[in-house]
């Protein structure tokens, strides 16, 4: 509990804040399968930062879809950015999803585009000029490293330089929401501490971070981070800040 | 729609475009050369019936059906005087003899004495406008009042069977065509689809970074509507040659019921709007096809 500590004072605030993520009672199933995911409940808040553990095939990347909006759940229901995520019509979807960075566990960089236009992709996509983006793009390009592979293909880079290029596609955007699948998998400490400072960065400007990993120690890196545990589907709160609504832990102490 | 053609150089490269590498703009091209040679065709039969439908409707022929060589050319004096003095018509024209005996030859053989097989003597008549049955009737009776045994044959009324042929052959250059312009329409979805699969895994990264149906339908419309115009320009060429080639051949034909069919100059402005029609329409169909199948994803 020593590292929700400084985030204990704020928390009647919090509770009056709202919400970016809430999820109530929901079940993901796919086809005629058993529950993937089952009676999730959680609410996540801005500026609040997340690891999502759990053992391989708990659900993590059945959960992060849920978040990223790749799927709707069998049952329950979500709330996102103050709407109803389940009722909302396909063609406000895009408009949500913009607001939204995703780091993919398998990257899925364009492979035809160069790692400029993959990092720059959701900024032309969102419509900024060309003049706007080429700046932040190579900034980014040069926190990550990547300058001098600015023209370089996916095909061409190192798993680890991918990872890296699919991380800054993700936050160039300067995301309201990050979610990350195994974002330091593929890369050496140093870099994945780096990486993991990119994200407390975004974090400290109000993105909300949700981080699916299997390296429980990324939890010490990052001030005030808390615990997501999936086990079988089934969200443990080890940190307590889960609950939904939230546990009021300042009246608990 | 059209201006989604013109998108971002680095929006090009999403979809990467193959101009004439692939089979697309091949197809496209035989295609539109099919298309363009039916139109150039039902054209030529439209002039040809109009303008032959608006000869013929004017033009009779007096048959003056008497066995005396002698009374036969002085009734086809006085008929033809009789029908020089009408305002009504334009232009009288006996036609001799030796022209008459030539275009039965075929069937009575040569050498055939007027004694033998009395042949009637005609005479060609064109109205300044087309005539009416009552003035067909009027006609008739005026001119038997010098010439007695006269027949007035309407050509309309003979060539009806043919123009009633050329029209058939125009409904069915109609509907090759619009067949054709299906068939290019299956091909572009069944290419967009094509392609929509082989980039499924780059539409589905642009939607869940918040790209839109329509944005990934631009990257189709545009890389649809290049091989479809460079598709065109081939068929277009090639076509126009043919049409070109064949027009001479048919210019230098002298009968009667071709000595009209000639391809209008107006033609090929209609010829020089398919390519772009077709390539409006290929983009039209990438467009739904691209929705269509998008919609099934989140």
């Amino acid at each position: 509990m020593n590292s929700l500590c400084p985030v204990l004072p704020f928390v009647p605030f919090i509770a009056l804040m709202q919400s970016v993520v809430e999820f109530d009672n929901v079940g993901l199933r796919y086809g005629a399968g058993v529950e993937t995911l089952t009676d999730l409940s959680f609410t996540l808040y801005p500026g609040s930062f997340h690891f999502l553990t759990g053992t391989s095939g708990a659900g993590k990347t059945s959960l992060l879809k849920l978040l990223y909006l790749a799927h709707r759940p069998s049952r329950g229901a979500i709330r996102m950015f103050g709407h109803d995520a389940i009722t909302l019509p396909r063609n406000r979807l895009p408009g949500f999803r913009r607001r939204i960075g995703v780091v993919f566990q398998d990257f899925r960089l364009v492979p035809h585009l160069s790692a400029f236009d993959n990092i720059a992709l959701p900024l032309r996509i969102a419509g900024v000029q060309e003049k706007d983006l080429r700046g932040p793009v190579a900034e980014m390009l040069a926190w990550i490293g990547l300058t001098e592979r600015a023209e370089a293909r996916p095909a061409t880079l190192s798993g680890g330089e991918q990872q890296r290029v699919a991380i800054a596609r993700a936050v160039i955007g300067r995301p309201e929401m990050l979610v990350a699948d195994e974002p330091t998998g593929n890369v050496d400490p140093e870099m994945a501490r780096r990486l993991l400072q990119l994200f407390a960065a975004l974090n400290k400007l109000g993105t909300t971070v949700v981080v699916a990993t299997h390296d429980i120690h990324l939890l010490q890196e990052i001030e005030g981070a808390q615990m997501m545990r999936l086990d079988k589907g089934r969200l443990s709160d080890p940190t307590g800040s889960l609950r939904h609504p939230p546990r009021p832990l300042v009246l608990d102490n | 729609m059209l201006l989604d053609f013109a998108l971002p150089a680095h929006d090009r490269k999403l979809i990467p475009e193959g101009r004439l590498s692939g089979p697309m703009p091949w197809v496209i091209a035989i295609m539109l050369f099919l298309t363009l040679l039916v139109a150039a065709g039902g054209l030529t039969l439209a002039e040809a019936a109009r303008q032959g439908g608006q000869d013929l409707a004017r033009q009779v022929t007096v048959q003056i059906i008497e066995s005396d060589p002698a009374q036969r050319a002085a009734q086809r004096a006085a008929v033809t005087r009789t029908l020089r003095k009408l305002d009504s018509i334009a232009e009288v024209k006996p036609v001799p003899d030796a022209q008459v005996r030539a275009l039965l030859e075929p069937w009575l053989g040569t050498g055939v004495m007027d004694a033998d097989v009395p042949v009637p003597a005609l005479v060609d008549v064109r109205f300044a406008s087309e005539p009416t049955g009552e003035t067909l009737t009027r006609l008739q009776s005026t001119l038997r009042s010098v010439a007695p045994d006269i027949r007035v044959d309407s050509h309309s009324s003979w060539m009806a069977p043919f123009f009633e042929l050329m029209r058939a052959l125009l409904w069915l250059a109609a509907a090759v065509f619009l067949l054709l312009l299906v068939a290019t329409s299956a091909v572009v979805i069944l290419a967009v689809r094509s392609t929509l699969n082989t980039h499924r895994e780059t539409i589905e990264i642009m939607h869940l970074m918040g790209g839109t149906d329509v944005q990934a339908a631009r990257l189709f419309q545009r890389r649809v509507a290049l091989d479809a115009l460079l598709g065109g320009i081939v068929g277009f060429i090639v076509a126009a040659v043919v049409i070109i080639a064949v027009g001479g051949r048919f210019a230098a034909v002298e009968a009667g019921l071709l000595s009209g069919a000639h391809f209008p100059n107006h033609g090929w402005a209609i010829l020089a709007l398919i390519p772009l029609a077709v390539m409006a329409l290929a983009m039209l169909m990438a467009r739904m096809t691209v929705i269509s199948a998008l919609k099934r994803m989140l």
